[in-house]
């Protein structure tokens, strides 16, 4: 069986202490192991007080997302083999998300984060009148074609990470594909209120097209491509 | 890309620290990131490049003081700087023009162009290093920039008809449009100076050109543009990273009156030649 001898050097933080540093921590693992089971095991083997987040690790909730040798992703997505192969090395720096404050080693204060995506309100906020009693709203397959994989986004902010615009005056990319959704929805009627987000200074005019979003989200999704027809007035 | 990505990186393991920061920072945000910070890093450049241009152009109004600074910046390492600023230049353009395809005409097949960003931008700089290295060429300054001033008007008026529909700001799009006509314009306009550039140094060869006045429309036009595509850049920047409201409103009063203040230099300069 093939084993990796790994170096993981883990940003630290002690709210207690206010005290941050790096950890260096050296383990055995075999190649289909993930980056939360490298973390389980630390935990198990070496370091109980080693504090990282997860929850589904199935790559549907984007509580493991973390910076892993400075690129943005789903901890539960990465096997060693993929990260020896795609980084060239066995050794790696574990980081958490810069997107809000570290509440304690890899974990970020979440509510925080998701405080800009509140700000675009993320779901229907004036739906359509039902086309009858009893009767659902029908979505159209071409028109819901347009904007299916939009929909996959799983908030994970790891597009907000690799933003070249930063993610201080910006809602960022997924908080902006959030909006856009809603405003490829037919059944949504509120678009005013919607395009005055898109178009206000937090919104589509801090994006500048560098595609670090498409580049690293881990669902695939072209935040670039939905963004860019906002700025081109497709809604 | 990837393939040129692991091409460049065992490239910068044999040879330099650098690139292979770069080969790294395109594996982990992809080549339209680094791009977009080329774009930035050559935006300011040149508009700090057009502040000292209007510097010395204003010295026109006395030929032998132009004629005297001119004479400085024909020794060798000035002419090679002035070739360099080619690098900038192209490269602010064509990527420029890459931006506006994805975001204005949705071209998707992004990757490609920017490979024809490099491919062109190669080709512009060599061929303007001919020219300079000839420097013998002449043309006829009212035929060019019919020519060129025709194809930027048609480039601006594709963007303003395909911008019509977008519900963004007037400044932002006004960015784009002038983006568009800059596209071709800058270039050319580094390129008809250095057809023959000693006759582009000889202030008697410029204010008989400046005395034009379509070639005076076409410079007022060029200096507008120019300068507003530039401060806004320099403005958007700002508001990406600076935290503090107040010094965001700073930096665009700041930037608003610099651009105000080098467009009257600039604009009095060509109506007083």
């Amino acid at each position: 069986m093939t084993t990796y001898d790994l170096t993981l050097k883990v940003h630290r933080y002690d709210p207690d202490r206010d005290k941050s540093w790096v950890q260096t921590y050296q383990l055995t693992a075999g190649r289909i192991l993930r980056f939360v089971d490298l973390l389980r095991k630390i935990n198990d083997e070496q370091d109980p007080t080693l504090a990282w987040g997860s929850s589904c690790e199935h790559g549907q909730c984007g509580t493991c997302s973390m910076k892993i040798n400075g690129k943005p992703l789903l901890a539960c997505e990465l096997l060693v083999e993929n990260a020896v192969a795609q980084f060239g090395t066995t050794t790696f720096t574990l980081e958490p998300l810069g997107v809000a404050p570290v509440v304690r080693d890899l974990v970020i204060d979440t509510e925080k984060a998701y405080f800009r995506l509140d700000k675009v309100k993320p779901y229907i906020i004036r739906p359509k009148a039902q086309p009858g009693e009893g009767k659902e709203h029908l979505v159209d397959p071409k028109s819901l074609e347009r904007y299916v994989t939009a929909t996959r986004c799983i908030n994970c902010f790891c597009c907000t990470e690799a933003c070249i615009a930063s993610h201080h005056n910006f809602l960022g990319p997924n908080a902006m594909l959030a909006t856009i959704v809603r405003l490829m929805d037919d059944r949504e009627e509120e678009k005013e209120e919607r395009l005055k987000c898109l178009y206000s200074n937090e919104g589509v005019y801090r994006c500048h097209s560098s595609r670090a979003c498409s580049h690293v989200c881990p669902k695939g999704i072209d935040v670039a491509h939905y963004i860019a027809l906002a700025k081109a007035g497709a809604f | 890309m990837a393939d040129s990505v692991s091409v460049l990186r065992r490239w910068s393991l044999k040879f330099h620290p650098l690139l292979d920061a770069v080969a790294h920072l395109a594996k982990i945000r992809g080549w339209p990131y680094l791009a977009a910070w080329a774009h930035r890093i050559t935006g300011a450049m040149l508009l700090l490049y057009v502040f000292l241009h209007i510097y010395t152009l204003s010295s026109l109004s006395d030929p032998a003081r132009f004629d005297a600074k001119m004479k400085i910046l024909g020794f060798a390492f000035f002419v090679l700087l002035e070739f360099l600023l080619a690098l900038p230049v192209i490269y602010h353009a064509l990527n420029g023009g890459r931006i506006i395809l994805y975001e204005v005409f949705e071209n998707r097949r992004d990757q490609l162009v920017l490979k024809w960003v490099i491919g062109l931008g190669g080709l512009y700089t060599a061929m303007l290093a001919v020219f300079m290295l000839a420097g013998n060429q002449s043309v006829s300054a009212p035929f060019f920039w019919i020519y060129t001033a025709a194809a930027a008007g048609c480039l601006t008026y594709v963007t303003v008809t395909r911008l019509r529909r977008s519900g963004a700001s007037l400044f932002w799009k006004l960015q784009r449009i002038s983006g568009a006509f800059l596209f071709l314009m800058v270039p050319a306009h580094m390129l008809f100076m250095h057809l023959n550039p000693a006759m582009g140094h000889d202030a008697q060869v410029i204010i008989a050109r400046m005395g034009n006045l379509f070639i005076k429309l076409i410079d007022m036009l060029l200096v507008t543009a120019v300068l507003y595509h530039g401060s806004y850049g320099l403005y958007s920047i700002g508001q990406d990273y600076i935290r503090s409201a107040g010094a965001r409103a700073g930096l665009l009063v700041g930037v608003t009156v610099a651009a105000l203040g080098f467009a009257w230099a600039g604009l009095k300069l060509i109506v007083q030649v």
